[in-house]
């Protein structure tokens, strides 16, 4: 592959993941609509938020570290794409790995945790305290998927990963040969999607008790940027992982949307856990599952 | 006089001139200029190197040899104590003797402790390690006691630490010789390995012990935190930096080298289910969670970055103990790492500390608008501290993982990885609560830190960003260390490694990550209406004021949510256990004393004699 | 040289104490020191003739086994130089009047005059005797400081003291009649016979425990703490770190020469383990700085039992080591702790007045604990070495128990450190006195120049050990087998 053909790449897998993550905020509020029987938002919603933030007109900066904490959030996630195999294009997964993976998609947090905190409000800064927590509790059974999967396709590179899966169809895929741990890595991606019930981090129903508290304009538009990455990004691994990557795009789409549609469809009719109960369900459930899932790989 | 001499000499001749003209401004200059000198002799060294001095002390050799894993911790120790040089040679050490500290005596033990490691470092035989370990704890004693009242009461409670251990090791040191018949290392290579199970397991409890305590590993790390948080600036830096990692050199001699870790996993407890080698790991992994975690509920900046120092280390004899190419090249490189940005780390607390006068996570804030570089020292050094791309802590660590993925081991992985997750979380606080949130009235007039002092942190961050984006430039010499101490070693690229099973190329990872921030920041800047700039007061507070004298941050018991839940784990066992042997200690002495406060020594003789004589007739 | 220079090892002191008073105005004052000078001297020539033939003196010409007589092989000689050196150091040169100075110098010099006749002693019978001087001048310097307290502490050492005095004579006696001899030598020929079976091991256990009052056997040692916390300092000095030492090298000798057995060696090995302990946790909660040298000092000496009772020359070799490192060390520590005695907090922020001292002091202290290369880590890697060759049980519970004290023993003696170096405004703390330092500085010096020619003296000590260890030459030596037709 020459470096011509690469650096394409290393471009358009940000923004075909961009696109795609704006499609599934549009199918998570159609969802959230069927569910409280509303009609929904049209098609090209999520555009028009981000469209409608970035131009308005009060635009409060809290100082340079609240810039570069947004720069960072979606600066993150743009470099994460570039991992994460899709269908005809490979970026640097080769090079980084599901391990380089996880540990990138730790920046965005820690970026939009640099800017919330620079914010100098309280409110914020309880907000963060909280996403952390939060985080620190998808995390345990997430790596502990990654380490089950790793072994058991005795790769730590996605492309290996994609290829093993696809070697002999849906018979060979993770979710076939791993389904406990398919089934535990789904409920700590539901975890890390911050929904509910898991959403105390977000807090989005009281945005100004939670890290959004001094966001707006296109500080709120690069996180809703930031958010549309996210639901890609924690898809596509999971894809990835156990549904046998993407063979072709039709067949991607499907299996990204599926999965994200999967928790939506449980999301709303949640109410939501505290933040000690949020630790205690995702390191007994997920974890449970996850270690079983690795004891049954293992032997 | 060979090169090694040189070094050695000219270490002598620091400290020598340390401790007598240390408060000259000349000094650090001085120093520094010799510090590079010896780096770059020390680097350019053929290796092995023997020293040209040497005794014969009841008929065994004694004598000194640096090869290629001593040299890896001697740069790394020579470096640190630059760093602390330059950054004492300024303001921060002026202010320091205006206190009526004494300046020689700091510089003094700071040189003292470098000639003691590097003694430490090159020995070639077990004597001359018991000399280096000993001027090693004793010069460290030095300047941990330099500090004031805390420090001095912090430094004592290391004595019974320090003594213990080395009372451990001399320990293993005349077994080792009653069962071997020498002290040569190069001998004892051969020797020790072909020793009976039971005698392995004394001599690996006895050192273990010993260099257990200079690490800090659990259960004998209770000294640590105190001891090097209360210590002046510069030398909580040297200290954190590599002190500990003494007990680390120490371990890879006995584990990898001596002992061998094939035979460390013979030595089984439970029918081969649990060994040695399962032990140390565990250990190893313990001390990665429980401090760490301990770092997280520390209101002193010092004090949580000490108690992260000690969580560290269990990365590094982990990635030992696992002892493939990779995981060694992950411990290995680990300590390089963490002496880069912990260093750096420190550093920046103190240098908050010298313009605010504290380092209570409780009463500072909002300080990165008054000190943006410093608040950029602490960033890079917690990236790193923390573990995440693209700082150099994040490779390290990513070799370990990796390689406990590939030696399958999930419950180690795990607990690693749950090491840095709570890093994360307590090193946002350190950040938080220092440079980010409500700026204090009291702050307003606070000026950046001197040059003098934020060239060796930057320096510092730059080589653990170096490092981290090539990581390759370490892992020259981290090879070098493996290939001495007969592990295998971990082939390697400028990047990182590459392997069909999974590659880390840093180049291209941090290569599209900046290029992602500077796509996010075009997207920023670029579209969307000009942002302005707003006081910190003019904030969302519910409908109230703020005004300057209202506290508007959130610093205390940051974590509550979290403490809901794991609060009632932390018990304080060790702190207890360490009671209980002060206590016991306490109760044997007071019986002792009894004996010699008796009322009647003559009868108690007459029935001793008595005693005495029936156990020698009837024996 | 004349052997029968030996017998004025012993005499001069002797005859000088005596004469002291008589001598007239200022050279009264010279009489002590010239003395010890020439006895130094003495030392100091027999020391060379010594390595290759230990020198034997049968006085009156009897010939051995009747008679009494002198031996002196090089721990002898050695002995002898450190006896007059460390009195010349330790001497008192001011009193409150001149008689009480004149009574101080007499019976110092009698202390050394008898602690140089157990250097050299060649037959049980001097040894009491010599002992009994030591003992009887060192009741006196003991109560020298005329205070309650150290009379009080005095009292119960002459009490213990006599006690075993008693029992030592007893043993004397038991081994008189079960052998007829008293000579060392023709004991050590006629032992194997006699005196190995239970009589002669309780006889031998009386003696230890008689010898061992001075030398701080724990058992009889009890009157230890007191004494030299409210002694001179250089009184101390003297009984801890010399007398001590006299007494440890008759028991070696008894061992060596007329007891090579295992019992004897357990009996050592367990009292001096005992001591250890005991002295270690004692003074861990001292809270007097004498007192806690003094604690420290019997540790130090149940060291020494155990070293001694490890059999062959490498026991020896580690003896001498550790009992010489404490005749360095413990002498100057006692003088520091003139002006530094009493509790900790007095002597806080010491090291701003008398920073040499402080230096000094924890020079001591460093080479007490074993740092290394400072001797008394040499002293103690040969005894842990020792134990260690030693099959397993008490020999090596006996190197765990001295790993895990001096741990407790660093932990006090820092914490003396602590005190010099730490900062309290309340404590005035006195500057030391100019012949503390002096007296210190003399020892320090002595123990550096060792630190640094350490591996030149590891010969010498070994060879010292292994002519001490040959039973067979010391009778050889003062039994000549008697060859025809050559008057004995």
């Amino acid at each position: 592959m020459n470096m011509l053909e690469l650096l394409t790449e290393l471009a358009l897998m940000p923004l075909i993941a961009f696109t795609i993550g704006l499609f599934m905020v549009l199918m998570m509020r159609k969802i959230a609509a069927k569910i409280q029987r509303r009609v929904g938002p049209p098609l090209l919603q999520p555009l028009y938020d981000i469209v409608k933030l970035y131009a308005k007109e009060t635009q409060n900066s809290h100082g340079l570290i609240h810039d570069i904490g947004i720069v960072m959030a979606v600066g993150g996630y743009i470099a994460a794409e570039t991992m994460l195999p899709v269908p005809g294009m490979n970026g640097i997964a080769d090079k980084s790995g599901l391990l380089a993976l996880a540990y990138v998609t730790m920046i965005p947090s820690l970026g939009l945790a640099l800017g919330v905190g620079q914010c100098a409000n309280p409110n914020g800064s309880i907000g963060i305290a909280r996403a952390l927590t939060a985080m620190l509790a998808y995390d345990v059974p997430f790596v502990i998927i990654i380490f089950g999967a790793s072994w058991f396709y005795g790769s730590n590179n996605l492309i290996d990963i994609v290829a093993h899966q696809q070697a002999g169809g849906i018979a060979t895929w993770g979710a076939a040969k791993m389904p406990v741990l398919a089934i535990a890595a789904l409920f700590s991606m539901y975890a890390m999607l911050g929904k509910q019930p898991f959403e105390i981090y977000v807090a989005p129903a009281e945005i100004a008790t939670g890290p959004m508290v001094e966001m707006g304009g296109k500080y709120l538009g690069g996180l809703f940027v930031m958010q549309c990455f996210q639901l890609f990004t924690a898809s596509a691994i999971y894809v990835t992982m156990f549904l046998g990557g993407g063979e072709n795009w039709p067949f991607f789409l499907v299996k990204l949307f599926a999965i994200i549609a999967i928790p939506m469809s449980m999301a709303f009719v949640f109410p939501r856990y505290r933040t000690e109960d949020v630790l205690a369900v995702v390191w007994r459930w997920p974890v449970l599952l996850g270690l079983a899932g690795v004891w049954l790989v293992m032997h | 006089m060979t090169s090694l001499d040189l070094l050695l000499i000219l270490s002598g001749l620091t400290t020598l001139t340390g401790f007598t003209f240390g408060n000259h401004r000349a000094y650090p200059w001085l120093a520094g200029i010799v510090l590079t000198a010896q780096i770059g002799i020390l680097a350019s060294m053929p290796l092995p190197m023997a020293a040209g001095f040497g005794f014969e002390m009841f008929g065994r050799p004694v004598g000194w040899q640096m090869d290629g894993f001593g040299r890896f911790f001697a740069l790394i120790t020579l470096g640190a104590a630059l760093a602390s040089v330059a950054y004492t040679g300024g303001e921060w050490g002026e202010r320091y003797a205006a206190e009526g500290k004494n300046l020689r005596w700091l510089h003094g033990a700071l040189a003292g402790n470098v000639l003691a490691m590097l003694l430490l470092l090159a020995s070639g035989d077990l004597i001359a390690f018991f000399i280096g370990w000993e001027l090693t704890s004793w010069a460290g004693f030095l300047l941990m006691a330099q500090g004031g009242e805390r420090a001095l009461r912090a430094a004592m409670r290391y004595v019974p630490y320090a003594m213990a251990g080395a009372m451990a090791v001399l320990g293993g040191l005349v077994l080792t010789l009653t069962w071997t018949g020498t002290l040569d290392l190069s001998q004892l290579v051969m020797l020790v390995p072909g020793l009976a199970n039971w005698k392995l397991a004394l001599l690996l409890a006895l050192f273990g012990t010993g260099f257990a305590v200079k690490m800090g590993l659990l259960p004998v790390h209770l000294w640590q935190t105190p001891a090097y948080a209360e210590a002046p600036g510069a030398a909580t830096a040297f200290l954190g930096a590599i002190s500990s990692r003494m007990g680390l050199f120490g371990f890879g001699l006995l584990l990898v080298k001596l002992i061998t870790l094939t035979r460390l996993a013979d030595l089984s407890f439970i029918d081969g289910l649990f060994s040695a080698r399962d032990l140390i790991e565990w250990v190893a992994a313990l001390t990665i969670v429980l401090p760490t975690f301990t770092a997280l509920k520390q209101n002193d900046a010092r004090y949580l970055l000490a108690w992260h120092g000690i969580g560290q280390s269990g990365y590094m004899l982990l990635g030992l103990v696992i002892g493939d190419a990779t995981g060694s090249a992950g411990g290995l490189l680990h300590v390089f790492n963490h002496a880069t940005y912990q260093a750096a780390l420190v550093l920046s607390v103190f240098a908050v500390m010298h313009r605010t006068g504290t380092a209570d996570l409780n009463s500072m804030g909002g300080l990165v608008a008054r000190m943006p570089f410093t608040f950029l020292v602490m960033l890079l050094g917690i990236i790193g501290l923390a573990g995440l791309p693209p700082m150099n802590g994040f490779v390290s660590k990513w070799l370990i993982y990796r390689s406990l993925m590939i030696e399958g081991r999930p419950l180690l992985f795990l607990m690693t990885v749950l090491g840095t997750l709570g890093t994360i979380l307590s090193v946002y606080k350190l950040i938080h609560n220092t440079f980010l949130g409500q700026l204090r009235a009291e702050h307003e007039q606070i000026r950046e830190a001197p040059w003098s002092m934020l060239v060796p942190m930057l320096a510092l961050v730059a080589l653990a960003f170096v490092t981290g984006v090539a990581p390759g430039l370490a892992l020259d010499y981290v090879n070098q260390a493996q290939a001495a101490l007969g592990l295998p070693v971990m082939a390697h690229t400028l990047g990182g490694v590459e392997s069909p099973r999974g590659s880390l190329d840093m180049l291209w990872i941090v290569g599209v990550l900046f290029a992602g921030f500077g796509i996010g920041a075009l997207l920023f800047y670029g579209a969307g209406g000009r942002s302005k700039r707003i006081h910190q007061l003019d904030n969302y507070a519910g409908g109230h004021f703020l005004s300057a004298d209202v506290r508007y941050q959130y610093s205390d018991h940051f974590y509550a949510g979290l403490m809901h839940r794991i609060g009632p784990l932390y018990r304080g066992s060790f702190t207890q256990m360490e009671a209980a042997l002060v206590s016991a200690n306490d109760l044997l002495a007071s019986l002792m004393q009894a004996w010699y406060r008796q009322a009647v020594p003559a009868l108690t003789l007459l029935i001793a004699t008595v005693l005495g004589l029936a156990w020698m007739i009837w024996r | 040289m004349n052997p029968s220079v030996l017998a004025l090892v012993p005499a001069l002191p002797l005859l000088a104490a005596f004469l002291l008073p008589l001598v007239p105005g200022a050279a009264r004052r010279l009489v002590g020191p010239l003395t010890l000078l020439a006895v130094a001297f003495i030392g100091l020539n027999l020391w060379p003739m010594a390595q290759t033939e230990p020198m034997v003196l049968a006085v009156g010409n009897f010939a051995p086994p009747l008679g009494i007589t002198f031996y002196a092989d090089t721990v002898s000689a050695l002995f002898v130089i450190a006896v007059a050196l460390v009195t010349l150091v330790l001497w008192p040169w001011s009193g409150s009047d001149a008689g009480n100075l004149d009574r101080k110098q007499s019976l110092t010099l009698i202390l050394a005059g008898a602690c140089g006749g157990l250097a050299v002693s060649g037959d049980l019978f001097n040894v009491y005797v010599f002992y009994e001087l030591a003992a009887v001048a060192s009741f006196g310097l003991a109560a020298g400081a005329r205070t309650a307290a150290a009379q009080i502490a005095t009292f119960r050492y002459v009490v213990i003291g006599s006690l075993c005095s008693l029992l030592a004579l007893l043993g004397i006696t038991l081994i008189y009649v079960q052998t007829g001899t008293v000579n060392l030598a023709h004991l050590a020929q006629l032992a194997p016979h006699t005196l190995h079976n239970p009589l002669g091991l309780a006889a031998f256990f009386m003696i230890l425990l008689g010898l061992g009052v001075k030398a701080e056997l724990f058992l009889v040692n009890t009157w230890a703490p007191d004494v030299y916390a409210t002694a001179e300092a250089r009184v101390s000095g003297l009984l801890a770190g010399l007398v001590s030492k006299l007494a440890l090298l008759a028991v070696a000798r008894l061992l060596v020469l007329i007891f090579p057995l295992p019992e004897a060696r357990d009996a050592l090995l367990v009292l001096g383990m005992l001591g250890i302990l005991s002295g270690e946790f004692a003074a861990f909660r001292a809270r007097d700085v004498r007192r806690m040298l003094a604690w420290s000092s019997i540790a130090q000496l149940g060291a020494a039992f155990v070293a001694f009772a490890i059999p062959g020359p490498a026991g020896l070799a580690a003896g001498l080591a550790v009992a010489l490192h404490h005749l360095l060390v413990k002498p100057a520590l006692f003088l520091l702790a003139d002006r530094w005695g009493g509790s900790l907090a007095q002597i806080t922020g010491a090291a701003r007045n008398s920073p040499v001292s402080a230096t000094l002091f924890v020079l001591f202290i460093l080479s007490m604990i074993g740092v290394p290369p400072l001797p008394g880590f040499w002293a103690k890697y040969l005894l842990l070495s020792g134990l260690a060759a030693q099959p397993q049980g008490l020999w090596w519970l006996a190197g765990a128990i001295i790993l895990l004290t001096t741990v407790v023993e660093a932990v006090y003696l820092f914490r003396v450190i602590g005190a010099l170096y730490g900062h309290d405004h309340r404590a005035t703390p006195k500057s030391q006195s100019a012949t503390a330092v002096i007296g210190s500085g003399v020892f320090a010096a002595v123990l550096l120049a060792i630190a640094f020619s350490a591996p030149l003296l590891a010969l010498p000590l070994n060879r010292m050990a292994v002519q001490m260890a040959d039973s067979a030459a010391y009778i050889a030596r003062v039994l000549p087998p008697v060859l025809p037709g050559v008057a004995p």
